[in-house]
């Protein structure tokens, strides 16, 4: 296991490593700038901020250069608004995290015992109930179930105020977060556990007297449970780094919305670091992910 | 109501998942017609000690001396206050500033006296702090936008400005020469001063100027002092008492709503959450125009049209020819139907590139109620023989489509290029249709927004929609702009000597150094008025209409005032219950 998780570090830091290279060069070969202004600025102006931030140095050295402050921590400061990455992107990540592990572990929760009910009563009332919600949940997009939401409770009933600097609202913006991945994880428990229902393990298992329940979360749901973790591993990363539709329709400073507008504003230094910091999320969620596979099923060789 | 606002925020919703730029009141393609029924009131909040407020998403800084955003301004000037400022009827009155200052008979000296004022942490503001602040503004390390503002200013051999504090409270300002608009610049969020302990404790070794500014908790000398900043959500400013107006200032706290998003903004609107909105949803526009909550303000700006004059579009022809060619398409542009079908909001049809109500910087209006260079409110079908007749001297030839409009040989096809946005992109369409009447064929390019300024000031492009809101209040700001060294100069006038189609541009360059130099402020009103006309007589700037600037603000508030470049002013706002 030491062995396989040391390999997977290692491949990650080059894939890191890759995902830097890709992400420096294509950024820097997209027309536009990051000092492009409607009222045009002096071109001293621009002179002194890209001796500042080094973009008047051949595209390579300013490669090096980069890697060479990340490695030692040094993950730059805005060239949009000159303020420093590091302390940015975590406090915009701590506000994203709240929100998707929030949205996470609902989605989670509630996706799989809706998913197992859903096995269990298969073709019967709360089968077709759950499936036509979890179809529902998986076609609307995100924006308009957000909207929808911001209409109903906070304009029509008045449950939630649409904005307060005082008291922000985190109950619309988690339920907007999980309703796709909790649709999404329903429908994959039913029909792995479906599948899981029909094994030759089970059957036996009932044969012998094993109690209903026990067969259902002891051996069938367990075994379901597998490409669940594979698609929760990915998704939990990228519920964690938050969404710009539902952060700017709930006026939620997190992470995603930062990473678009860091687009839009060529804003060279956040793109990289928001880039590396959301591959490492994926990378280590991905490992996680197969350190769980072994846990669930102890016939998974990592080695 | 419901249902409408369900389709309003939906829509608005879409729209804003798309990141879009540009001016936010330059329009909409609605297609909605008036609604003559005054539109609901809305719900209000109670607390009248806290004003809240949306301008736009998290401002990039707080320094007014590197600001350049026209929300960055509004957060200056009611967190800081220079040695001017405007008053609720807009006019540039002393502030810092004790009285009017004392100036030399030649118009190059300056001596401002100052109230004696503390910043919010109770220290002394002297005339020290804007000789500091003036000249770290034009410091070439502090690479501020707006630094080229200080240019009226004479400077010493090291770059520096020429100003001195001759005692804590008085200012001698030299000048390079007479500067009608000097008191206007003095009013700018980069003439404020900004506190030297701060600026140079949070960035020693000067590599990040703004530092300083960068979290609540800063010292300023305005209305209002920054404690709280949640980025991209909130910031709750307090009322400073150390203000030197703080007892006319009622309210306790300014709340802004750090959001760019149309539905957002308009739903807190709706419930009561935030008090003043300086977004309205383009659809929302009809329905709201009869609304007491819906104002609409003018403002110094102008939309226009601007032809690239080094595209091959014009290659082959003269530069008068070139002229014409441009001239004609002008003249086809249904500039009334933009008004009435995309802005909405009454805009005035520019027949002039100054706007209407700029000063001249001699006491009077430049543009007088009358003068214009065509009829800008009967532009369009009806000057299509006009049109005609000047594209023929440009060797086009025309027979009629059958269908009312004509053939044009040979063709014409032409590229306009715009930046996405309902608004732009509906005026663009409504071109399009206009220059169609004569055959002309109009591809309309949309660009990414960063992409659009970058192919317009590098002039790759033939006609590209342009907008422009003056800095301040004289012509001179949008007349200078075309020097032919000018940044701002996306016609590509004078740019490219060896162009034959090009007009001629030595002229203009000169007559802008002659308006810099004239110490006769009479005398400018006519040099300036030249130098339009000069521009005018080129066609390639095509001016549609005047700005003007919308918001949504509840009846329960009043005393909120904007002045005419759209900073807004609520330190004297007041707020009842109902």
């Amino acid at each position: 296991m030491a062995k396989y998780i040391a390999k997977r570090i290692l491949l990650a830091i080059v894939s890191i490593w890759i995902i830097t290279m890709i992400t420096f060069f294509a950024m820097n070969a997209i027309p536009g700038g990051p000092f492009n202004k409607e009222k045009a600025t002096d071109p001293k102006v621009i002179q002194e901020l890209e001796a500042r931030y080094n973009l008047d140095k051949p595209l390579g050295t300013q490669y090096v250069l980069y890697m060479n402050n990340l490695l030692h921590g040094d993950w730059g400061v805005s060239l949009k608004t000159g303020r420093p990455i590091w302390q940015d992107m975590t406090a915009k990540f701590s506000v994203s995290a709240k929100l998707g592990g929030r949205a996470a572990i609902i989605a989670i929760i509630i996706g799989i015992i809706l998913g197992a009910i859903a096995a269990l009563t298969r073709n019967k009332l709360p089968d077709r109930l759950i499936i036509f919600f979890t179809t529902l949940g998986t076609a609307m997009p995100s924006f308009v179930l957000a909207t929808l939401l911001l209409l109903v409770f906070c304009l029509k009933l008045g449950w939630f105020q649409v904005y307060s600097a005082s008291d922000p609202n985190y109950t619309l913006p988690v339920i907007a977060l999980a309703v796709y991945p909790m649709a999404y994880i329903t429908r994959l428990t039913k029909t792995s556990m479906l599948d899981a229902l029909n094994q030759d393990y089970v059957r036996t298992a009932r044969a012998k007297g094993v109690s209903k329940i026990k067969v259902i979360f002891l051996h069938a749901l367990r075994n379901a449970l597998i490409p669940v973790i594979t698609y929760v591993g990915p998704m939990v990363a990228y519920i964690l780094t938050g969404s710009m539709v539902v952060e700017n329709i709930f006026t939620i400073g997190g992470l995603g919305s930062t990473f678009v507008t860091s687009i839009t504003n060529r804003d060279y230094t956040t793109i990289m670091a928001v880039t590396i910091f959301l591959a490492i999320l994926m990378v280590v969620a991905n490992l996680l992910t197969d350190i769980v596979y072994k846990f669930v099923d102890p016939r998974i060789k990592l080695d | 109501m419901k249902k409408k606002l369900i389709a309003v925020l939906l829509v608005a919703s879409m729209a804003a998942s798309l990141v879009a730029c540009g001016n936010k009141n330059s329009g909409s393609a609605s297609n909605g017609s008036a609604d003559s029924a005054p539109a609901e009131a809305t719900a209000v909040n109670t607390d009248t000690t806290t004003l809240r407020i949306n301008l736009a998403s998290e401002p990039d800084y707080l320094d007014p001396a590197l600001n350049s955003s026209v929300d960055g301004a509004c957060l200056a000037v009611n967190s800081f206050v220079g040695l001017y400022t405007y008053d609720e009827n807009n006019d540039c009155v002393p502030a810092i500033a004790d009285g009017e200052p004392e100036v030399s008979e030649d118009g190059l000296t300056y001596t401002i006296k100052l109230k004696e004022t503390k910043w919010s942490n109770g220290d002394a503001l002297t005339a020290n702090d804007f000789v500091y602040s003036w000249n770290r503004a034009v410091d070439e390390k502090t690479a501020a936008d707006y630094a080229y503002m200080f240019a009226p200013i004479a400077t010493n051999s090291d770059g520096t400005l020429k100003i001195e504090a001759t005692d804590d409270y008085t200012l001698k300002v030299e000048l390079n020469a007479p500067c009608a608009y000097f008191y206007d610049l003095l009013a700018f969020p980069t003439f404020m001063p900004v506190f030297q302990a701060d600026v140079e404790k949070a960035d020693p070794d000067g590599t990040q100027p703004g530092a300083w500014a960068q979290e609540p908790g800063f010292v300023s000398n305005g209305a209002f002092t920054l404690k709280e900043w949640k980025h991209n959500e909130s910031m709750v400013y307090e009322k400073n008492p150390n203000y030197y107006r703080a007892d006319e200032v009622k309210l306790e706290k300014l709340e802004f709503m750090l959001s760019a998003d149309d539905t957002a903004i308009y739903a807190a609107y709706n419930s009561g959450d935030i008090d003043f909105a300086d977004t309205v949803p383009n659809d929302e526009i009809q329905s709201l125009l009869n609304s007491p909550e819906f104002h609409v303000i003018d403002t110094l700006g102008t939309y226009y049209v601007g032809f690239n004059v080094n595209s091959d579009l014009f290659k082959g022809l003269t530069a008068d020819q070139a002229c014409k060619m441009r001239k004609a398409l002008s003249l086809l542009i249904d500039r009334q139907y933009i008004v009435d079908t995309v802005g909405q909001t009454g805009q005035v049809p520019a027949d002039t590139f100054i706007p209407d109500g700029m000063a001249d910087g001699n006491g009077g209006i430049f543009e007088a109620d009358d003068f214009g260079y065509y009829d800008a409110t009967t532009t369009g079908a009806g000057n299509v023989e006009e049109a005609k007749g000047l594209l023929e001297e440009c060797g086009y030839s025309f027979e009629s489509d059958g269908n009312g409009g004509y053939k044009i040989s040979p063709a014409l096809e032409v590229t306009y290029m715009t930046n996405s946005g309902t608004g732009h992109e509906a005026i663009a369409q409504c071109i399009q249709q206009d220059w169609g009447i004569v055959g002309i064929d109009v591809k309309i390019e949309t660009e990414d927004w960063n992409v659009f300024l970058e192919d317009r000031k590098a002039g790759k492009f033939d006609i590209a929609r342009e907008g422009w809101i003056a800095d301040f209040n004289d012509p001179i700001n949008m007349l200078e702009m075309w020097l032919s060294t000018g940044g701002n100069n996306d016609m590509q006038l004078g740019k490219d000597t060896s162009n034959s189609s090009a007009p001629s541009w030595k002229e203009y360059d000169e007559h802008i150094q002659k308006i810099y130099a004239t110490t006769d402020f009479a005398e400018r009103v006519k040099l300036m008025r030249e130098a339009e006309d000069m521009l005018m007589e080129t066609s390639a700037v095509v001016p549609i209409y005047f700005y003007n600037d919308i918001y949504l603000q509840k009846t329960n508030v009043d005393g909120i005032y904007t002045s005419k470049n759209q900073n807004k002013y609520f330190m004297f706002a007041e707020k009842t219950a109902e």
